[in-house]
């Protein structure tokens, strides 16, 4: 990471220590936001790995080739837990820390400590977590203060998360520059404020839970069969519709790149407030079915079927209303954009949101109307089967990791001061998007006509071992397609932490003015990077486009 | 909006409403975490049996007027939290201070009877489902309201240490706030699992 320059202040802010110790006591949003990022990413790297062992299990119907019988059900339950509470929430999140105080034009987050301590605590809680599974106490360990342990560094990493959520969406709502309302606020911003304030009323549902688990486990465990009642209701935080919330500011990131690319502003604005709003509202809910009735692997059918479908159909209309604004934006400025990879990755990352939405919309209503006898008979809702894997790789691998590449590419000038290689960046677009696509196709087509087990709550076991489930012929050939696809995303990430090392870290790449891609929104009025600490002078705003508003301005001038 | 110029113009944080705006998220997000909790408790106690008839407290029997007077203790607390905010507001650090601590007292004492009760209804954690599940919930309510505590010393402190001015009384205002929120918290789950049970 290079190091920005430090900023004097004349208003009795502390100045930034710029030493490495610095880093552990920064109150600096761009800081903490940097250590967001990188710590999710390198987190997405052992819960890719784990994941991929998972798969490896799942190419024998008889055999568990690599996690072993002791090892799949924990190697299952981590890698899920890593790739949304260690990598998917908190890369937006850091994201979010970095971008919204710049383009909204306050000086800093609304709490900057509390986003700090938000930071450590969720790398402290991360940490644990981790040491709990070596030491064989995820659910289904045979450790049990281990699993005590695991339910702690779960709640740590909750509460850790609403911390840094609720910095951001204070931020959002209370220290916009005058003059600049939340209708004309910059996209990203906009979406990084939906999707905190719908993670503080969603995933604190879980703390709640968490609470009951942890005492009536470590008690007695009166109403849990042993600890395999723990994930059962916890694993909703892994599933749509909950991740629709996290993916969010990933339409964020979207309608940020395509507008600038595009030079235009949305057709309407409130309209793409509203569809964006519409993606994170309805994601919310998806703890009713799980936690509190502890149905999450029951048939669903009469009522439920309905809101499933609802809240799937919900998510796919704002989404598909999202993408067609900026789709109009795109003709309206009547030239073909400039292809890069931020542009190329924020499109496929929206896409794969529409996708993944119409995805959960026809396995809800297959379902739900027993379409091809589901659900009857002892046929497994699609729900019950790796269909689900399939639509949380086309949310976290597909969506999540285009979103993340189309990120860092854009703001890397504003986060690091140089622009990343493109021509790897779009070779790296293809290598996530190629490794995502078999690793949905994999599970999906699976789940679809094999019938192989997601996961079966109460006996894990039977999720790798599933000759008296299905014909696993064919499965077997379907989960070999998900490894490779999981090779290959590993792949792509190595290749986006190597463009890191060589842009950033040995300093190859092209050193970034202050607005690189021309674009509109306000924090490409500042230095690329901003200095760190809270700066003397801020941009006063009235609109998220002033750059925008200026090049018509003078325009109109001439 | 072509009127505006991308100059850099000094600018000040104005943050007037940020901890009030915090505070709220704060209350939505614990309101959550007892409708998850809450949420677990009706839907486990529905399923442990027909009621009446099944003996779902394992012999318990719960000292009512103690929790009621507990509840009222804690109602009481939130009209001279009110006390205190409206004091600071007129600059009347006399009166602020004398609220907070009254507050202060009648938090720790509902926290008293509160434990009184459960001690006195043998509410032994791991003894029963029942009982798991009070002591979770109940705990979970009563870390709210230490929480509340917690906040309303600090901001007290923090508001009326210095001067009493409109910038304290936005923080005190903030904290009896979620003051008023724990109380509420209380009692749903007092309703929910001592009284309707």
């Amino acid at each position: 990471m290079s190091e920005n320059s430090t900023a004097t202040t004349s208003r009795g802010v502390p100045v930034e220590d710029p030493t490495p110790f610095g880093w552990l006591t920064t109150t600096d949003h761009k800081r903490i936001g940097r250590l967001f990022i990188v710590s999710s990413m390198l987190f997405l790297v052992v819960g890719i790995f784990l994941d991929l062992l998972v798969r490896l299990d799942l190419t024998s119907a008889t055999d568990f080739v690599s996690l072993g019988r002791d090892g799949f059900a924990q190697g299952f339950t981590f890698s899920r837990e890593a790739l949304t509470l260690l990598f998917l929430i908190p890369a937006f999140l850091g994201v979010a820390i970095y971008m919204v105080p710049l383009q909204i034009g306050a000086p800093n987050l609304a709490f900057p400590r509390a986003a700090t301590a938000s930071f450590w605590a969720w790398k402290v809680s991360a940490v644990v977590l981790i040491g709990a599974y070596i030491g064989n106490g995820g659910p289904y360990g045979g450790w049990a203060n281990g699993v005590d342990l695991h339910l702690l560094a779960l709640s740590g990493l909750v509460i850790s998360l609403l911390l840094g959520s609720i910095a951001v969406a204070t931020t959002v709502m209370t220290m916009r520059s005058p003059g600049l309302y939340l209708d004309t606020t910059p996209p990203f911003a906009w979406s990084a404020l939906v999707s905190a304030s719908m993670l503080v009323v969603s995933l604190p549902v879980l703390l709640g839970q968490i609470g009951i688990l942890y005492i009536d486990h470590r008690y007695g465990r009166v109403f849990l069969a042993g600890n395999y009642g723990i994930w059962e209701r916890i694993d909703w935080i892994h599933r749509t519709p909950q991740l629709f919330i996290y993916v969010v500011p990933i339409l964020g990131v979207t309608a940020e790149i395509v507008l600038a690319t595009a030079k235009r502003r949305v057709f309407e604005p409130l309209a793409m407030y509203f569809t964006l709003g519409l993606v994170g509202l309805f994601g919310f809910g998806a703890w009713a079915n799980f936690s509190v009735t502890g149905e999450g692997a029951d048939i669903i059918d009469g009522l439920e079927g309905v809101v499933l479908v609802g809240l799937y159909g919900g998510a796919l209309l704002g989404t598909a209303g999202l993408l067609g604004l900026l789709g109009l934006a795109l003709i309206q400025n009547r030239k073909m954009p400039k292809v890069s990879t931020s542009l190329l990755a924020a499109l496929g990352a929206g896409t794969l949101i529409l996708f993944g939405a119409l995805y959960g919309l026809i396995g809800a209503a297959t379902d739900w109307l027993e379409i091809a006898g589901r659900g009857n008979d002892g046929n497994p809702q699609l729900r019950m089967t790796t269909w689900v894997t399939g639509q949380q790789s086309v949310l976290i691998y597909g969506a999540g990791l285009l979103g993340l590449l189309a990120a860092i590419h854009w703001w890397a000038p504003k986060i690091w001061g140089r622009q990343l290689n493109d021509l790897l960046g779009i070779l790296n677009f293809v290598v996530i998007g190629v490794g995502a696509l078999l690793a949905f196709l994999g599970p999906a087509l699976s789940g679809l006509f094999t019938e192989q087990p997601d996961f079966v709550y109460g006996d894990p076991n039977a999720t790798a071992i599933y000759a008296s489930w299905v014909d696993d012929t064919g499965a077997e050939t379907f989960s070999a397609i998900g490894v490779a696809g999981v090779v290959i995303l590993l792949g792509g990430v190595g290749l986006l932490l190597l463009n890191l090392l060589i842009s950033v870290g040995m300093k190859k790449g092209i050193e970034a003015d202050e607005d690189p891609w021309a674009a509109q929104s306000p924090e490409w009025m500042l230095p690329s990077p901003p200095p760190i600490g809270e700066p003397d002078q801020l941009p006063t705003l009235v609109s998220g486009t002033p750059l925008l508003d200026a090049a018509e301005a003078e325009e109109a001038a001439v | 909006m072509t009127d505006t110029t991308p100059t850099l113009a000094s600018g000040d944080p104005q943050r007037p409403r940020a901890q009030l705006v915090a505070t709220g998220f704060a209350c939505a997000a614990c309101s959550m975490m007892m409708a998850g909790a809450l949420g677990l408790y009706m839907a486990r106690r529905h399923a442990s049996g027909p009621h009446p008839g099944h003996d779902w407290l394992n012999g318990l029997a719960v000292p009512n007027p103690q929790l009621v007077y507990a509840l009222l203790t804690l109602v009481a607390s939130m009209v001279t939290a009110h006390w205190a905010l409206w004091a600071s507001r007129r600059r009347d650090s006399a009166h602020a201070w004398t609220a907070i601590a009254t507050t202060l007292v009648l938090g720790l004492g509902f926290i008293n009877m509160v434990m009184y009760s459960l001690n006195r209804m043998g509410l032994e954690i791991g003894a029963g489902e029942y009982q798991n599940l009070a002591f979770a919930t109940t705990g979970l309510a009563l870390a709210i309201v230490v929480v509340g505590l917690f906040y309303l010393g600090l901001m007290g402190l923090r508001s009326l240490g210095g001067s009493v001015g409109q910038q304290g009384s936005t923080a005190l205002g903030a904290a009896v706030f979620f003051w008023d929120f724990a109380v509420l918290a209380w009692a749903v789950t007092w309703y929910t699992v001592y009284v309707v049970k």
